[in-house]
Parts: C-alpha cells; structure tokens; sequence
C-alpha cells in the first residue's frame, strides 16, 4: 500500500492549524469587576481545598527567607503569605489598618500607632509592642536596601501596652509607604533575638498562612495558620506553589488545567490563552515601571554628554515601545509612577516636548552624529530583549547605531554593580519596584543614598536635594509641585529614565479558584487578597 | 582473559580523563562572568554584605588552593553547601540525580524496546526496496529531530488538546511511582526519538553484516525457522555494535535531559544545572557537571567491559556518528 | 553515468559537479538540492534583500502570512520572511565556519597522531577523551556561559563538542594509513615528515574528514539550536534558526508560522546534511557501504 506522506501530513497539518488559531480572538477581561479590582472572589463559596500557583521564579537571597533582605517581588509575595505588616495598601494606595488597628500623624515627625491585640505567631505566641518595636529597628540596624526607604527614624518607643510611636529626625510623607512592604514585616523579635528562631531558615509571622515545605526553585507548601484571629474568615486551606522557569510551560498549565493560578511576564498571554474556554486572563496594572540607564560615567562615551543623553531619552517613543514590547498596556511615566496618585504628567516632561529636529540639533551640538552606543540587557524574561530592539529602531533614525548583547541576570549585574569602575556598557536596562507612594523609588536617584548607581550615575546636588525634598513634602498641592519638579530634574539628568509601567498578568482556571485581583499593585504581591479565595471546583 | 590485559590501562585512562575533566569544570566555573554575591545579594546590596559572604564562602583564598580543596572534598563525596539554598550540595542532587536518571533510563528502555525490533524487522527485509528506502528516510527523520523544536510543540498540543496527558503537572516519582512515570513518559519519547531512530539504523546495519555470514546460510539450510535463526545467531551477534551505541546515547539522554527538562519543567538534574548557572551556584554548578561527566566515563566502561566479555576479539574503541 | 566519465570533464566545472550530484541517489540529489535551495535562498536574502529588512519593525505584530508579509509578521511586527532568510544565513555560515575550524583541528592533531602514535598520539587522543566526557550540550552551554552568549561562544561550543570525535575518526585513519607500505617505503627513501603527511597521509584520510564534517555539521545546527533556546545563542536583533525558534515557541496559540517555519526549516536543513553525510559514507567507506542502501 502506497500512503501518500505529503498529503496525509497537509491534512493533519491543516486541521491543526485551523484548530489552533481561533477565528477571533476576543481581548480577554477588559473591564473591571469593581472598582480597582479586575476579580472578586465569590466568598459565598465554601472554603478549604488546595489552591495550585505558578509562579516565575523563587526567592533568593543568601539570607534566605529573612522578609528584611528580600528585594525582589516574589519574595515579597511569597513572605507576604506568612508575614504581616502594620499597614496596608487597599486598590487604591490609600493606607488602611494591618497590625495596627489604627494610627495618628501628630506632627509631620510623630506618628502613634495603636496595635491589634489579637495579633499571634504562628508560633501561637501573641504580638507586642516590643515585637514592633524591635523589627523596625532590626530592619534599620540591616544591610537591607529597604532600610534606606525606612526614612529617617529616630526613634520607635512604645508609648502603651498595645501602642509605638514612630519619631522622624525629618518629615518623611512616604513612612506608612515603606511600613506597608514586607521587608518592614514585624518578626517574632523575642525569639529572633534570643536565637531560638533562625529567621534566615523558618518563617514565624502573624500572617494567614504557615509555609510547611520548600524546595529551592521548585516549590512551597503553605496551610492555614491556625493562630491567625482571622482563621476562620481564611478561604483555602493549602497553597501549592510550583516554581516553573519557562512561560510556555506555565501556559500549558493553566491550558491543562495544572495550574489554578499562574503569573506572567509576557503580555501578550492575554491572547495567548484564548482557545481555553476555562481559563480568565486579567491583566494587573504595577506601579514598577522599565527604566534606561544612560551610563554619564564612562568619559570616552558619548552619553558623557549631558545633551545627547537628553536626545536619546527624547528620540525614544513609549507609546511604540508599550505597544510592541507589552501589548500596549505599559503606560508612559516619570519617576514618579504614573499609576499612583499624585505623580507628574509624563506628557509635560522636557523630553516629550522636544521635536525631531530639536533632538538632531542637540545630537549635533554635541559632536554626535552617526554614534555607536552599546546596549546591555538580561534575558530572564522577555520584554527587556524586545524593548531593546525597538529602541535600536527608534534611534537608528537620528544616526545612533545600537549594539544589543543580551546576558544573564549575573552577567548584566556584573556590567553595572559591584565595583569602582565606571561601566562599560553605555546603555542598560532594568526595571524598579515602584511602591505605593509617589516619591519612593526616586529615593534610587539621590546618588548620596542610593551608592549601588555609581558605576553608571554622576547625580547632581540639585536632584539629591530635590529627592529629599520630595520625600518630606506633606501630601497635596505643593508636594505635587516638588513632585513635577522632580520628574523634570530626572528627565534632563536622563542617567536612568523612566520608560513605561510594567505590567503583569495573571490566568486563573474559573472552573478551580474564585480570586480577588486589584486593577492596580505597588509592591509586586500576586497574592495580596489570597484570604478571599475560594476554590470553586472543590470535590 | 584478554579483557585483563586491557582493562587496568582502560581503568586509568578513565582516571587521567575524569581528573582533566575536573580541572576544566573548576576553571570553566571560576570564570564564568559575574560575581556569586552581586548575583544573590543584587545590585541593591552593600559592598560590606558581600565581602562578608564571598569569605564565609573560601571564595577570598587562592584559586589552586580552592581546586585542591574542593577536589578532596568531591572526592569524599561533600560538595559543599549550596550558595542558594545553604543546603548540602550532595543533598540538593540527592533529590534531583534520581528523576533525571529515571528519565534517561526510560529513554533508553524506549530506544531499545522500539529501536532494536525496529532494527532487526529493517534488516530482515533489506531486499524490499521501497520498504528500505522508507527505513533510511524515517529513520533520518527521527535523527534529525531537535528536541527542543518537538518539545515545544508537543507542549503545546498536549495543552491545547486533551490527549489523555497533561504536560503542566510534574508528580515526583518518589511520592508517586505509577505517576511519576507517567508523566515523565512525554519528555522520555521526545528526548529517545533521535536515539530510537539512530538504535534502528545501526541494528539494520548489524543484522546485514551478520546475514549475510556463513554460518547464518548454514543455519538456513540446517532448516532451522527464521524465527529462531534470528533470536539465536541474528542477535546475539548484532547486540555489540548496538551495545557500543548505548554509550553514546546514554551521553546523548543525560545531556538532552538539559533542554527536555526545561521544556517539560521536570525538576531534574539538567533543569537544576541551567538555574545554578543563571545564580553563579558554583558549588552546584561544579558538583553536577563533574557527576555528570563521571557517570558517563562510567558508561562507558562498563559498555566496554560488557563488549569484551561477550565479544574477546573485539578491540576497544568508541565511534560512530555523535549525537 | 559516474564523474569522472570523459565527457563530463571536457564540460567544465559546472558541468562535472552537476555529473557528480547526478552520481548520487534520489535521495541523495533531492537533499543537494533543498541544501542548494536554502543556500541561494539565504544569498538572495542577505545580499539582495529578498524579503526586506530582517531587522525593521514594518507592520502590525502577529500578523498571519499575506501578500505583503509571506510568512506574516513576529511579535515586534518585523517580516518574518526576511528573518527566516536571515536566520538561516546566521546557522549554516555559523555551523559550516565552526565546522571548517574543527575539521582544521582534528585534521592536524589526528594526523600528527595518528602519525606519530606513542606520547604524542596518546596526549592529543586523551585530551579529545577529556572533552568527550562531557555531553554536548552541558560542555557548550559552559563555554557559552563562560565566553558570554553570541555568535563567538556558539562558534567556539560547537567547535570543542566536533572536535574529539572528528580527531579520533581522523586519527584512527591515519593510523591505518600510516601503517602502510607505501609510507613505509617514502620515509625509506628520505621523504619528508611535513611532505609526508600532506601528500601522502592526507589524501587518503581526505573521505573521512568529508564524513564527520557533514556529521559534524548537523551536530553544530543542533548545538547552535540548543544553545539559543537555552539562551545563550545568537543575539538579537540578528537572527538564527534556533533563536527563532525559542522566539516563537511561545505563540504558538497566536501565530504558530513563528515556530513551525523556523523548525520545519531546521529539520529540513538537518535531515539533508545527514542524507548527504551516508552516501559519502557510502562512496569513501566502503565497509559501511555495504549495509547502506
């Protein structure tokens, strides 16, 4: 018998085709579900169950699982599960109670924070005012980076038995901001100080959930934590938390239905799912944004030039970049996120005003046509490579040539941390956490504070003023003034400029879990209203 | 025994090769660029934190001194601490060794269970020439198929569409055996399909060469049924240049389990490797190449020990066509 | 009709390689020639722009092939024609450099051998088993790790994973050869050892580095392939066909041309090169031969 391969393998490859792409392909979870939120859990559902999460990547620190050195979001979310902070951020970055039931500003310098009584440890021993007063001092005595976005605290005294006063040596507007992050979660001090608990090896926190296993990039377990006053009100009973690298096999999870609740870097996974009837794809909006480091320290560089640092920031189009790199759903910003309240107009900064011929005016005014810069970006996810391509269009039309080397994570901090020499690579390419407060990540511009730039940052007295500046001005209109201001002074020093915000997105399985998701995170936490949770597909 | 004339110089070849191995994975890591505690610590860290933790490491003392060290320690079977979990390295590859070892061993049960049947059936029906024809192209195919091309579409599709096999749920084969082998079934056939192919060939080409030996015609005309001809002088003489193969396979699968590991999100040894070079791990770095290195040197004298035990005339070289 | 018929030689060069192909079987020819296709395919591409620039964002992203976009657009909106075009220009110039540098290596280091056996031959023959012990992949992605991905660290991955097979193939026929009389009776009669090796031992070891070059050669497409989709490949912009592989894999719901073209294209590419590399098998090494149809 003869079969004919071609034609047979034409057929299987057609059906498949035709399969595969679906027709139309509808843009998932446009709108809400309520304000500031893109899901909301039915709590009528009953609680218990296992939920299955899929996340990126693990935490990763040398100290281990110690909340006060976490710097990155996993970790944040992943600590966040066990840990609790004093305040809160709700969907809209307004501070509501955590373990403090509530709160007084008495002067721009005082703030009194009165404490939950019901507070406990999951290791059953209940929370004192000594528990929080030693863990914002254990975070300040730390080599943390977080320490800095402490502000300046001069004292933390207990002013009662359920009650610390938190003393500023300055008004710092941006305090309840940096109490609201995990690493300024409140520690089981006593034990911690008395060597009993290793927090670099156990998690011992007031919050929901107790971690039962971990394996190092690989997975968690968490349950119940049945101290937790609210235990009764927490939906799932058991976490699981798979560690998994590569997006395209965190999208077969949740196409096969592995994965409840999976996380995603590339935006173009809203689409990506569509053919699964099952799975919801919402799109979350972050404070964090993509920045540009335009290296001023290298002087055979051409970047060394205030001027044509300014005209590489101009000659780049966010919008392109959004809507190439992520799916359109970056949104443009300063150095204040434009997803929070307060922060300046992106459209108003000296850059976007500028016209093609002012920046090729600017380029020739400094002597730069038909420059070669070279372009450094790692390649853990995907959007950095991406963005780093376009950019290298954009600017190719003003004479600049753009060499593109993408590296790993240890390779691209090595380029531009860790040592005295000023870098060799002229631009990279990052992201910030932007935090819930308008003026927090600027605190990484005053080069006297943030020492980690200074192999690609000169800074600038006036800036590190102004960032100071910024962090002190109370709330309203002349805050906003300063805060303008600021994005101004960034833009023109253009040595990391804001890009766009970065969003995440987030698929759930609708016929697994019931989840709550706002529209809108400061502190990379994926698992923020994980008590809501219900599982609907509990057998 | 002519196997013992060779045997004690095979024996410290493979002593000399393993210790130039190690050598070149000590200085292959120490070189890698970036520093281990800008990686753990990040750029946010401070310049005291990591002085700190590059001494509490040995990573301060001289390098022959760091080579001398961790060789003697390798030797005794402590490969130190994991810079990213602060575990023992050996029990961080105690957990993982297992489930790529299943994986290639299920490659391999999978080669040979198809490629050899595969094989043999091809070289018994050589003077079909469209059917021979047919063998060459298919088994050319499979040679040719990169796993991470397949991988990536079968992840899809078995996602996409409900082949009775889901591809986003790993079991650990410690927890749950029958599962476990379940679903490290899809990565196995993704990860065997070159070496099925390349086992079928080079059975087709041994099972000619022994047809068409005397004793085969006198087997024949003895009347003895092809049935039996086949299992009792077709095989057993065939088996060798297919046992010499197994070698170059097994380096194929532990190797290949890099990239199917990945794709799939099996938790194994390859997998692992890949992380601890994106976090600078040396120790894991170093642990699991050198094991990796070891355990294949190992295969491969035993194939040649096998190779001399069943067949003395044989001299002992390795070839064929790398994988 | 075989190549050297006179008639074919009083035809020139085009002619007499046109003989020697049509030497070959169909399968053989039909590999020839889908290898020649890609070749002049990839030319076109790079030196007269088929298909536009590989690099420029052009249209919409994710687009489906049309009239405008043959094999429709990627995820920046770039013509994926042109970079298919420019993708495989990157893995064949890139396998075939890294091969001919292999091919160079294992020829002097297996000859010399191969030719002097003892101390010589047994130091060049364990430093190849060093390198042996390693899978092919984990020792490039070392060597891409250590080098910094790019073109350079594939190129030099796939050169260390070719060479110790190639040198001990090539050794292990100049060892035959050195063995017979014919060199015997030449350094009898005062020929020189240089003289020797390159008139009298390469020749006839010749067919051999044509045999694992071609094999090597698909081992290098393989390695390059893996090693970009591990990352460490080739940079963007530019284009090869595993990067776009690696590229595409995660849009195969949306637009699965990204990765089904770049990966049948790899396939093909692979499974012509080994067609090729048995019938020379076939031609120069006349035991195999017999069990090859």
């Amino acid at each position: 018998m003869r079969i004919q391969l071609p034609t047979a393998g034409a057929v299987v490859l057609a059906f498949l085709l035709s399969n595969i792409v679906p027709a139309t392909i509808p843009r998932a979870a446009a709108e809400e579900a309520a304000p500031g939120f893109q899901a909301v859990a039915d709590m009528n559902l009953p609680a218990g169950g296992t939920l299955r999460v899929y996340l990126d990547y693990d935490t990763v620190a040398a100290a281990g699982l110690d909340p006060r050195v976490a710097t990155t979001a996993r970790s944040w979310t992943l600590m966040g599960l066990s840990y609790e902070t004093l305040v809160k951020v709700d969907e809209k970055f307004g501070f509501v109670p955590g373990l403090a039931k509530s709160w007084k500003i008495v002067s721009p310098t005082e703030y009194v924070f009165d404490l939950r009584e019901d507070a406990v440890f999951s290791n059953g021993r209940p929370m004192t005012a000594e528990d929080v007063k030693g863990s914002i001092e254990m975070l300040q005595e730390s080599k943390s980076s977080w320490a800095l976005q402490l502000g300046p605290i001069a004292s933390v005294d207990i002013t009662g038995p359920h009650q610390v006063t938190i003393r500023l040596s300055a008004p710092y507007t941006a305090l309840l901001g940096a109490l609201a992050n995990t690493p300024a979660a409140i520690l089981p001090v006593k034990e911690a100080r008395a060597g009993t608990i290793d927090l670099s090896k156990q998690m011992v926190g007031t919050g929901p959930y107790v971690a039962t296993a971990h394996v190092q990039d690989e997975s968690w377990t968490f349950t119940k934590n049945p101290h937790h006053p609210d235990a009764a009100k927490i939906g799932v009973d058991t976490i699981d938390i798979e560690i998994v690298a590569d997006e395209a096999n965190r999208l077969a999870a949740i196409r096969d239905g592995s994965a409840h609740y999976a996380f995603f870097n590339n935006a173009d996974a809203l689409d990506l799912l569509a053919g699964s009837p099952q799975a919801r794809v919402v799109k979350q909006q972050n404070t964090d944004f993509y920045y540009l480091i335009l290296n001023s320290k290298n002087p055979t560089s051409p970047l060394h030039d205030e001027r044509v640092r300014l005209a590489v920031n101009a000659a780049i189009d966010r919008a392109q970049l959004s809507d190439l790199a992520l799916a359109g759903l970056g949104l443009t910003t300063g150095v204040t996120p434009v997803t929070l309240p307060g922060a300046c107009d992106p459209a108003k900064l000296p850059s976007a005003t500028l016209s093609d011929a002012e920046i090729s005016k600017l380029l020739a005014d400094a002597g730069a046509t038909n420059i070669k810069l070279s372009l450094t970006t790692w390649n853990e996810e995907s959007a950095p490579a991406q963005i780093a391509q376009i950019i290298q269009q954009q600017l190719q039309r003003f004479g600049i040539t753009i060499e593109i080397k993408v590296v790993d994570d240890p390779a691209y901090v090595a380029e531009f941390y860790g040592s005295d020499q000023p870098a060799t690579a002229d631009i990279g390419i990052s992201w910030y956490a932007g935090y819930g407060d308008a003026a927090m990540v600027s605190r990484w511009w005053n080069t006297e504070q943030a020492t980690f730039t200074a192999r690609y940052m000169t800074g600038s007295p006036e800036l590190n003023a102004l960032v100071v500046k910024a962090s002190q001005e109370p709330q309203g209109a002349s805050r906003d003034q300063v805060l303008t201001e600021l994005c101004a002074a960034v833009d023109k020093g253009a040595e990391q400029i804001p890009l766009m915000t970065r969003p995440g997105v987030i698929a759930y399985r609708t016929d697994k879990v019931s989840p709550t998701i706002n529209t809108n995170e400061g502190y990379g936490n994926l698992l923020r209203y994980i008590t809501d949770f219900r599982l609907t597909g509990t057998k | 025994m002519r196997i013992l004339r060779w045997l004690p110089g095979r024996l410290f070849s493979a002593v000399i090769v393993l210790l130039g191995a190690s050598l070149l994975i000590f200085a292959a890591g120490r070189s890698l660029p970036g520093d281990y505690a800008n990686t753990v610590l990040g750029p946010l860290s401070s310049e005291e934190a990591r002085v700190e933790l590059r001494e509490s490491f040995g990573f301060d003392r001289s390098l022959p001194e760091q080579y001398v060290l961790w060789l003697r320690n390798a030797l005794e079977g402590d490969f130190g601490l994991s810079l990213a979990s602060q575990r023992p390295v050996r029990e961080e590859i105690a957990s993982r060794l297992p489930i790529t070892a299943l994986l290639a061993a299920m490659g391999m049960v999978l080669t040979i269970a198809i490629g050899v049947p595969l094989g043999v059936y091809a070289g018994c029906h050589v003077a079909d020439g469209r059917r021979s024809a047919a063998t060459r192209i298919v088994s050319t195919i499979g040679i040719s198929l990169p796993e991470f091309v397949v991988g990536s579409v079968v992840v899809f599709l078995f996602s996409h569409f409900d082949f009775g096999l889901t591809v986003g749920t790993f079991v650990s084969p410690a927890e749950d055996f029958g599962a476990g082998i379940v679903s490290l079934l899809l990565p196995a056939l993704v990860m065997a399909i070159p070496c099925i192919a390349a086992t079928a060939r080079a059975t087709r080409n041994a099972v000619i060469d022994v047809l068409v030996e005397p004793h085969i015609a006198a087997a024949i005309a003895r009347g003895e049924t092809p049935g039996f001809i086949i299992r009792h002088h077709v095989l057993r003489n065939a088996l060798i240049p297919v046992l010499t193969l197994t070698a170059i396979i097994m380096a194929y699968l532990l190797g290949g389990a890099i990239i199917v590991e990945r794709v799939f999100n099996v938790p194994g040894l390859g997998s692992y490797l890949v992380l601890a070079l994106g976090r600078r791990d040396y120790p894991v770095i170093q642990a699991v190449v050198l094991l990796t290195t070891a355990i294949f040197v190992l295969m491969s004298l035993l194939v040649d020990i096998l190779t001399g035990i069943i067949d003395p005339r044989v001299a002992v070289t390795k070839a064929g066509p790398g994988a | 009709m075989t190549a050297l018929t006179p008639m074919a030689r009083r035809r020139g060069p085009v002619a007499r390689a046109w003989a020697y192909v049509a030497s070959f079987d169909g399968f053989t020819r039909a590999a020839i020639y889908v290898l020649a296709a890609l070749i002049i395919a990839a030319l076109l591409g790079s030196w007269f722009g088929l298909g536009g620039s590989p690099t420029d964002i052009v249209g919409r992203r994710l687009q489906p092939p049309s009239l405008a976009f043959p094999v429709g657009t990627d995820n920046l909106g770039r013509s994926v024609l042109p970079r298919l075009l420019a993708g495989v220009t990157t893995t064949l110039l890139l396998s075939a450099a890294a091969v001919v540098l292999a091919a160079l290596i294992a020829t002097i280091s297996g000859i010399m051998a191969g030719y002097y056996g003892g101390r010589i031959g047994g130091t060049i023959m364990r430093i190849g088993d060093i390198l042996c012990a390693f899978p092919a992949i984990v020792l490039a992605i070392l060597v891409a790790a250590v080098v910094g991905p790019g073109s350079i660290a594939a190129l030099a991955s796939i050169v260390l994973v070719t060479v110790p097979l190639m040198t001990r193939m090539v050794g292990q026929a100049a060892r035959q050869v050195a063995q017979r009389e014919f060199i015997t009776s030449a350094i009898i009669s005062g020929v020189g050892t240089r003289t020797l090796m390159i008139r009298h031992i390469l020749p006839n070891v010749a067919g051999t580095i044509a045999i694992q070059g071609t094999y090597a050669l698909s081992v290098a497409i393989l390695v390059e392939g893996g090693l970009s989709f591990l990352g460490y490949g080739v940079q963007v912009p530019h284009a090869s066909l595993g990067l776009l592989v690696q590229e595409g894999a995660v849009y195969m719901v949306k637009a699965p041309w990204l990765i089904l073209a770049p990966g049948a294209i790899l396939v093909i590419a692979i499974l012509a090169i080994n067609l090729i590399g048995d019938s020379l098998r076939d031609r120069f090494d006349p035991r195999e031969a017999r069990s090859l149809t």
